[in-house]
């Protein structure tokens, strides 16, 4: 049974704008501050904004490099938190209410992050680590080759216009000059990660579980064009797209067909 | 009633923009654009009663016209409303008290009794599916309004809740084991 089609649009009464027009009105017709507090709040904002701009000056863009013994951990605004391992080179680039963002040059982080997407970025040589709210490890040498694991949550690691999508139990390695690679469970059958490594298709979609649709999606969009239709066919037979999503347009990779297909395959992940 | 057009989510940055100088007139056209959006997603929130839909509908355009000055242009606009929707949906729950799933939806499907059978089955399977929605929790029910109402993507839906991505996912997957659970009867 369809929701969505029990759940018409049903018409707002004309009515409602009138009494807003009314609110609107009468807010109007308040009188606005004397010119002497005016003056007062205006004094007051510039030296608190121009206190904020000193701070996130003088505290930014300054490197941390921890020892081969050390770690420490910095607090990411009231959303979370960051666990830098030993060996590692990070700096903050962004503190602000909404957006917090690092530069992870080389080492490893472990972030824990209660917020919404995309408040927490950690930028490295490979591309973008984008909080999806959740918890994740992410390593990094200085060559920019990496490795994403996911504990909670979601991330996207994003570069230039490639993008995998992350959940939790999952990881994604990340190559240098050449973004995220396709994201697969630990829990996967070792020839299933084998055959991923070794770009061996035949084996990936033979090896292929339920949960393993999570690879495939990724794959659709990666793979040559003559391809593709073998993969849908596979995640199809695994996990049956509903009615609307189109084969046409996903092999087409119409980006709304393939997000609401990841969504709908998002269950079995 | 009619079926959700989802082509013209997002408002024109010009229409915004406008809105921020106090033109009565933008504001006007940015209402007609989600009036019946978001008063559908109060309608069916608050169990089909339409009096505090109303009131819930105007609250969030009041906020809109307060607030609109906040608004970032790099944010998509339906989320920044949606949230607001939220805010004023959940509030509202909050300081109401707790009440069964409401007659309404059933009234309604009686209303079409003396019509065709199929009509009638057709209300009545309709009626049934707003109730059962009616009776999720707020948290849960807001999720599933947004997602099945407007076709918001899990990160639009995180962003308006406030969560993160996997709190809309885990909401959304007990809200649909709630559901199937009440409709059951329906697909037996």
């Amino acid at each position: 049974m369809k929701i969505r089609e029990h759940l018409p649009l049903v018409e707002a009464p004309e009515s409602i704008w009138a009494s807003i027009e009314a609110a609107l009105e009468a807010k109007e017709r308040r009188r606005w501050p004397s010119l002497r507090w005016r003056l007062a709040f205006a004094v007051l904002a510039i030296s608190m904004i121009a206190g904020t701009l000193w701070w996130r000056v003088a505290s930014r863009d300054h490197w941390i490099q921890t020892g081969a013994n050390a770690g420490l951990t910095l607090r990411i605004g009231d959303i979370g938190s960051v666990e830098v391992g030993p060996n590692t080179r990070v700096r903050v680039v962004a503190d602000r209410v909404d957006q917090h963002r690092l530069d992870l040059a080389h080492g490893a982080i472990y972030a824990r992050i209660s917020a919404p997407p995309r408040l927490f970025f950690v930028e490295t040589h490979s591309g973008t680590a984008v909080d999806l709210g959740c918890e994740y490890g992410l390593t990094m040498d200085a060559d920019g080759a990496g490795l994403l694991r996911v504990s909670r949550g979601w991330v996207s690691f994003e570069w230039q216009q490639l993008e995998s999508l992350v959940p939790a139990g999952a990881e994604c390695r990340i190559a240098p000059g050449g973004g995220p690679g396709i994201p697969y469970f630990e829990d996967a059958p070792e020839a299933f990660k084998n055959a991923l490594k070794n770009l061996d298709l035949e084996r990936v979609l033979d090896s292929a579980r339920v949960r393993d649709t999570l690879s495939l999606w990724h794959l659709i969009s990666r793979v040559a064009p003559g391809d593709r239709a073998r993969v849908f066919d596979r995640i199809a037979a695994l996990s049956p797209p509903p009615e609307d999503i189109s084969r046409e347009q996903a092999l087409k990779l119409d980006p709304e067909t393939l997000r609401r297909w990841r969504e709908e395959l998002a269950w079995t992940w | 009633m009619r079926v959700v057009d989802l082509s013209d989510r997002e408002a024109d940055a010009g229409l915004i923009e406008s809105c921020r100088r106090g033109d009565r007139r933008a504001f006007r056209a940015l209402y007609d654009q989600y009036k019946d959006r978001v008063y559908s997603i109060a309608f069916y929130f608050f169990h089909g009663d339409a009096s505090t839909a109303r009131d819930a509908t105007q609250q969030v355009f009041l906020k809109l016209i307060a607030n609109i000055g906040r608004f970032r242009a790099q944010a998509a606009f339906s989320t920044w409303l949606y949230r607001l929707v939220v805010n004023v949906c959940l509030d509202e729950a909050r300081s109401r008290k707790p009440r069964p799933a409401s007659g309404a939806f059933r009234a309604e499907a009686l209303a079409v009794a003396d019509s065709q059978e199929e009509d009638f089955a057709r209300a009545e399977t309709a009626a049934r599916v707003r109730a059962a929605i009616a009776a999720l929790p707020p948290k849960f029910r807001i999720a599933v309004l947004m997602r099945y109402f407007d076709d918001l993507s899990y990160e639009e839906m995180a962003k308006a809740l406030r969560c993160s991505m996997g709190t809309v996912a885990s909401r959304l997957s007990r809200s649909h084991k709630m559901l199937a659970e009440r409709l059951k009867v329906l697909v037996e």
